[in-house]
């Protein structure tokens, strides 16, 4: 891991512990700097109340020049939301988690953004080519070059 | 053998038998559907799983791909040539036709035949010295040769689906994608190693392969992949040395997310790179990320053209908007609450409210760049289309 990754995930996960996380996030693990695990629950009122999530981050030695590879955690205890862009297998639709990355984004950042993302879905449902999606993805959703168009949802 | 009718092989419990045909055949005894018709009695198919390059302990498919893989490696000749007294001996042996009969509930029988006719560069004596030689082991055993009586232009037809086939076969398991034939590939992958050269995927014959093809595909695909800014731009742009007294000691960098401070252990950290935004970074943390993308990764100024961004080249910076926690994003256009968002409650206020002014152009900054980039705009949305769909380009 390059000086620059653990640096900067240090001091992420230090501002996690003496700042805390935004409500309805909260670190599951983070005992390396190749894997994270946050939950994730949409707070007030929206098409996930009730639910929580959990994604898991893996990081490479470049970030945050390159972004994490991020997913739903899909096992025995959690489920991939059913959102339109959320896949069955836990694979994220994000721009902002492929060629919209920036490394100004965080772990924290990214979860905010995913919370907002489901608190802002209207109607759930998997994304159109879900089966299709699923049977060939990737391990590492980075690996996929998803089309990102759609800023309605 | 005196009967008319030929007696059937079952490749699934190698029983010799008249099929059942219901209406498609099957076994007799197994009601397996792998069944071949014997219609040439010394070209027994028993003999394709007696004999063979890897002995008795290697699974029948096995010596077939092995087979095939043979036959690929050694492709026929177009002219004719010597050819070696003992048939079957080697595996450049001309004209070889693999057929394959194989029913499917509902699909009725399917045929398939694999190689070309053995009317290319054969002499026409061929054939009955063939058929009179015993098999040796060691060839490819279910190299049926042709009765000659087939169209001789499905050679090329035939050599594609060997090669499909094949190329199927030896997928290798963890192979993205996973094995269309679900388990097979875990068999064959190591002895298929040197297979790469060959671009046998060209061809697909399934729903199933296809929809892999599409996922290479849109894998591959750069079209909205950032562009790297120039190198010449990238030199060009100024550098500062950290001095005491340094308005740039009361910033941060937004990459390493550090205060620019004095006396740092790495001396690099000592040079701050301004980009045209006026947003600096300490050099060893732009560097890199201007080698992957030509963008200001607070504001997405573009150093560069990027493809299919809202903003066009040169758009102004776009500040103003991550003032909520340090992590907050600058200004992700998609997967954010869309117009009308219901709000993200908790922790998202901020950002929400950025992302909200941002995309709704409602906010006063933010609002000037859109109209500037319109045209862009408009044509983005022109051809906008669901997430992770494989769409075809529209424009």
């Amino acid at each position: 891991m390059a000086a620059i990754a653990s640096r900067r995930l240090a001091k992420e996960l230090k501002e996690i512990h003496t700042q805390g996380c935004p409500v309805g996030i909260q670190l599951l693990s983070a005992d390396n700097f190749e894997e994270w695990h946050l939950s994730l629950e949409v707070m007030g009122e929206s098409q996930y109340q009730g639910e929580v999530f959990a994604l898991k981050f893996r990081f490479e030695s470049q970030y945050p020049i390159s972004a994490p590879a991020v997913q739903f955690i899909v096992n025995e205890r959690y489920t991939s939301p059913v959102h339109p862009h959320v896949y069955s297998n836990g694979h994220i639709c994000a721009s902002i988690l492929g060629n919209e990355w920036s490394p100004v984004l965080s772990v924290i950042g990214v979860c905010v953004t995913l919370q907002s993302m489901l608190a802002s879905c209207k109607k759930k449902e998997r994304p159109p080519d879900n089966d299709r999606y699923v049977r060939h993805a990737p391990d590492n959703p980075k690996q996929t070059r998803f089309h990102y168009h759609d800023d309605t949802v | 053998m005196s009967s008319r009718e030929p007696m059937w092989y079952c490749h699934e419990c190698h029983a010799e038998m008249r099929p059942i045909m219901a209406p498609d055949p099957r076994c007799a005894s197994c009601h397996g559907t792998f069944v071949e018709k014997i219609e040439n009695p010394q070209d027994d198919p028993r003999e394709f799983a007696m004999h063979g390059p890897g002995g008795d302990d290697v699974p029948e498919l096995d010596q077939f791909v092995m087979g095939l893989h043979q036959l690929l490696a050694h492709p026929r000749p177009r002219s004719p040539t010597p050819r070696p007294s003992s048939p079957g001996t080697s595996p450049t042996r001309s004209g070889v036709r693999i057929e394959l009969s194989r029913s499917r509930p509902g699909a009725g029988l399917s045929t398939f035949i694999i190689g070309g006719p053995n009317t290319l560069g054969r002499a026409p004596g061929d054939r009955d010295r063939d058929r009179d030689g015993p098999h040796l082991p060691g060839s490819p055993m279910f190299m049926r040769r042709n009765s000659g009586d087939r169209d001789p232009d499905n050679a090329i037809a035939g050599n594609v689906m060997m090669q499909y086939l094949i190329s199927m076969l030896s997928q290798r398991p963890g192979q993205r994608g996973g094995d269309p034939l679900g388990g097979f590939g875990g068999l064959f992958g190591p002895s298929f190693g040197d297979m790469d050269g060959g671009r046998w995927g060209d061809y697909v014959f399934s729903q199933d392969a296809l929809d892999q093809i599409m996922t290479q595909l849109m894998e591959n695909s750069n079209a909205h992949r950032p562009v790297p800014a120039p190198e010449d731009v990238v030199n060009k742009l100024p550098r500062e040395i950290l001095e005491i007294g340094s308005p740039l000691l009361e910033k941060d960098c937004a990459v390493c997310k550090e205060q620019f401070k004095l006396g740092t252990e790495d001396p690099d950290e000592q040079v701050v790179v301004t980009l045209p935004c006026k947003h600096p970074f300490h050099e060893p943390c732009i560097m890199p990320w201007l080698k992957s993308s030509g963008t200001c990764p607070v504001c997405r100024y573009q150093l560069v053209a990027q493809p299919s961004q809202e903003h066009g080249p040169g758009s102004p910076p776009h500040t103003g908007g991550s003032s909520g926690r340090p992590g907050s994003p600058p200004n992700n256009r998609s997967r954010s609450p869309g117009a009308g968002g219901s709000g993200g409650g908790g922790g998202g206020g901020g950002l929400l409210s950025s992302l909200l002014s941002h995309l709704g152009g409602g906010g006063g900054s933010s609002g000037q760049s859109r109209s500037q980039s319109n045209a862009n705009n408009n044509r983005d949305r022109d051809s906008e289309h669901l997430p992770g769909s494989w769409s075809e380009p529209v424009d």
